[in-house]
């Protein structure tokens, strides 16, 4: 039997085969298809009629039930999310286990999709390490992220000292909806010679 | 491998059981861009590449590594109830409530009819690799996998058809 205790694990090893199979289209495929369209189609029952509130009832529920270490900020407009200790991205590094060519690219590769048919766009940040941070706002709104600290005070991950420590590992995503529109920092940029290494 | 017989630890001592969700939809996902044959083909090269050090564990130690494995491979999936008997010829998992079958169908979530066969897919494949065999009796949420060293090949219809 495939188990849930070590999801993660397999998960990652998944990402690795369907790449294998069908190139980062078929990987992309899946966290749109199988992933946002079925598995976790309760988060766009939630979010498409209920929105902000819609994610605050789905990502508590969630975060919970995984043991996350997170912080969730709602505004009148946005909705925030920093993560300090994802248990996802955890227990890979714990267990030393890495088969896919970025693990973290999951979660926008099926939470975008969802905001995108919800109507709403992310503005996010991953250092690959477990610390991560999100801002939803609805699409037709043109209000830049926050500055570190802002909206989140103290909780705002971008403060933590590894955060600071680490600006060449950040992967960036602005008012994105997608994998593909992923922004390297410019030491990676240059080295791979692409705006995304998902694609 | 660690000290409880499961190759790797997370901070929780159970999993979260809506991942059951994915797992189906992974199977559906599969079974729909690469056919039935690529769908055993991800089983197989699962329980070869991704479950090796189990694999390796059981090859070096043979069946009495097998119990102890089952063991706390359902103590840490949530909902399951399973008794694990071993003569020393072979060991037997009783599987009286499957955790997945039992959380798809309580969200109900529409499960694939295969989903029962991927226990044998992937079990007897990892069972190969060390030097054993399993075979799969029953299936839609109450089971029996037996491992052993020899055994009559499978009858996939003592497999029975999940449904929601």
């Amino acid at each position: 039997m495939i188990g849930c205790y070590d999801f993660c694990g397999h998960y990652d090893w998944t990402f690795a085969w369907l790449r294998k199979q069908g190139g980062a289209d078929l990987e992309r495929a899946y966290w749109q298809d199988a992933i946002a369209g079925d598995s976790q189609r309760h988060a766009a029952d939630l979010i498409k009629p209920l929105g902000f509130a819609g994610m605050a009832k789905y990502w508590e529920h969630t975060l919970t039930e995984e043991a996350a270490g997170y912080t969730i900020t709602k505004g009148e407009n946005v909705f925030r999310t920093d993560m300090h200790r994802c248990p996802s991205r955890g227990f890979l590094l714990d267990n030393g286990i890495s088969f896919s060519a970025d693990y973290c690219d999951h979660c926008i590769g099926w939470i975008g999709p969802v905001m995108k048919e919800a109507g709403f766009v992310i503005d996010h940040e991953h250092n690959h390490c477990g610390q991560c941070w999100w801002e939803m706002r609805k699409a037709e709104d043109p209000t830049a992220p926050s500055e570190p600290g802002d909206l989140a005070r103290q909780a705002d991950v971008r403060l933590r000292e590894n955060w600071k420590a680490s600006p060449g590992k950040l992967d960036r995503f602005s008012r994105s909806t997608s994998v593909t529109e992923k922004e390297l920092p410019p030491s990676r940029r240059l080295s791979r010679g692409a705006r995304s290494d998902s694609r | 491998m660690t000290s409880n017989n499961l190759p790797y630890h997370d901070t929780k001592p159970q999993g979260a059981a809506d991942f059951y969700f994915a797992i189906n939809a992974t199977f559906r996902f599969i079974h729909a861009c690469l056919g039935r044959d690529g769908w055993v083909r991800y089983l197989h090269e699962l329980a070869s590449g991704y479950f090796a050090p189990v694999n390796e564990v059981w090859r070096r130690d043979g069946l009495q590594a097998v119990a102890p494995y089952w063991r706390d491979f359902y103590a840490a999936e949530p909902g399951a109830e399973v008794d694990v008997h071993d003569d020393n010829q072979t060991v037997t998992v009783e599987v009286r409530v499957c955790p997945a079958i039992a959380h798809l169908k309580k969200h109900q979530r529409e499960i694939v009819p295969y989903y029962c066969e991927h226990c044998y897919h992937l079990n007897n494949a990892r069972a190969e690799a060390a030097g054993l065999c399993m075979r799969l009796a029953g299936g839609n949420g109450r089971c029996r996998q037996t491992f052993s060293h020899a055994a009559d090949p499978q009858d996939m219809n003592t497999i029975a058809e999940a449904t929601s």
